[in-house]
């Protein structure tokens, strides 16, 4: 499914170290104007991926285009395009705000100083406090008024809340969601907390050992992903169902979780599971990257 | 308006949205011609992904539950819809399938099971300010 209007466009990407394959064969496209979750745990290779999108590393094969630019090539060009805010981003704590607002505008032809302005304002910061003495949740305020002022056509966000408190990280969000999404401008958001994720994303992809298990919209994965509740006296025959991805034994009663539930009712017949359970973003998760897929002993 | 998001729950957050307003209409807390807030309004208050809060607007004005006017808002529409009763019926016949399948495999009998939907409508009507 190849999409013109993608913003993002990750094809058979692989990177190793010292051996160890941490991305192997990634394909991935994230729309214009769309806010993409980029679920994984840590170690997944999400922090790997980033650094290849930003034209830091190199990858061993496959290539990736951001806003139609290879960041390898033209790194620059690619800079320009993108806007990038990480956790513990390296900030001068000597500089006041202001200071630091205008040493970063420097390496940016397209800086827009009043949009600066403007989000300084609506992000409640004082131009003239030292960088060094604001909170955590005005750092990552700070660090995101950085991101977006020279009016970049997509932002990567790597894991942008990671130590944030509840309310900081609440802001961060309403303000993203406030300025990103008004303005069109496409989200790659990393993170390994899914029910922040959810709320917020259009589409989302689960990466686990340098793969991407599965990428939908948010929406899909809610519908089609269902466990299923079964007696053990019904004798279901797992290996034939479709989609499988976990399984679970226990009092009498058989669960699994599958991937796509229309799929796997048709599978079953006129076999009727005891209960059908919706799941949330964090069991779906949990499902593709730590599910038993092979059926427990008898018994 | 007031809307609270479970955000480790298994409903999809589009549907708490759906169903916290139209509970909201229901029981008289929004009353017809109130105006809801606007998508980016909203979407940002709670906070939530804009195309989340449109996709709930959406299903609840197919409901005829609200108005949106374009370039004046979003309000509650004034008379609830009848036609949409069959929706309603498929909703709840839905989780009554599972009662149902739950109360067989327990062996539960048909009046006890009549008893127990008593004593839950009981207590809903009678609890009233139940969050």
């Amino acid at each position: 499914m190849s999409n013109s209007n993608a913003d993002i466009r990750i094809e058979g990407l692989r990177k190793s170290f010292g051996g160890r394959d941490v991305l192997r064969d990634v394909n991935l496209e994230v729309p214009a104007g769309s806010i993409f979750g980029f679920l994984g745990l840590n170690g997944a290779g999400k922090t790997t991926l980033i650094r290849i999108l930003l034209g830091l590393l190199q990858p061993d094969a496959g290539r990736c285009l951001m806003a139609g630019i290879d960041p390898l090539t033209q790194p620059i060009e690619a800079r320009r395009r993108i806007g990038y805010m990480a956790e513990n981003q390296v900030m001068y704590g000597w500089m006041r705000v202001n200071e630091l607002i205008e040493w970063v505008a420097l390496f940016y032809p397209a800086w827009d100083a009043t949009l600066a302005e403007d989000l300084l304002q609506r992000m409640r910061l004082d131009p003239s406090q030292k960088v060094g003495a604001l909170s955590k949740g005005q750092t990552s305020r700070l660090a995101l008024l950085l991101a977006l002022s020279h009016r970049p056509k997509l932002v990567i966000l790597d894991d942008p809340t990671l130590g944030l408190d509840p309310i900081a990280r609440r802001d961060l969000l309403r303000d993203m969601i406030g300025h990103l999404q008004d303005q069109g401008i496409t989200v790659f958001f990393s993170s390994h907390l899914l029910y922040e994720i959810e709320p917020i994303c259009d589409r989302v992809a689960i990466l686990h050992e340098g793969r991407i298990l599965r990428c939908a919209p948010v929406d899909e994965l809610r519908e089609n992903i269902k466990r299923l509740v079964f007696q053990s006296s019904q004798y279901i025959d797992t290996s034939k169902l479709p989609g499988l991805l976990d399984i679970q034994s226990y009092d009498g009663q058989l669960a699994v979780t599958v991937e796509d539930v229309d799929a796997t009712r048709r599978a079953l017949g006129p076999i009727h599971p005891l209960r059908e359970v919706d799941l949330n973003l964090d069991e779906i998760f949990e499902a593709y990257v730590t599910g038993r897929r092979e059926a427990p002993h008898a018994g | 308006m007031f809307i609270r998001l479970e955000s480790t729950s298994a409903v999809p957050i589009y549907r708490q949205i759906v169903d916290q307003i139209g509970y909201q209409i229901a029981n008289g807390t929004l009353r017809a011609g109130d105006r809801l807030p606007s998508v980016r309004e909203l979407a940002r208050r709670l906070p939530v992904n804009q195309n989340t809060v449109l996709k709930a607007y959406v299903l609840l004005e197919e409901d005829g539950l609200i108005n949106r006017k374009q370039g004046d808002g979003t309000f509650v529409a004034d008379a609830p819809p009848a036609a949409k009763k069959a929706d309603r019926h498929k909703q709840v016949s839905g989780i009554l399938g599972q009662a149902a399948a739950q109360a067989v495999h327990f062996e539960i009998s048909r009046p006890e099971l009549h008893q127990l939907l008593d004593e839950e409508i009981e207590k809903l009507t009678n609890g009233g300010r139940s969050p």
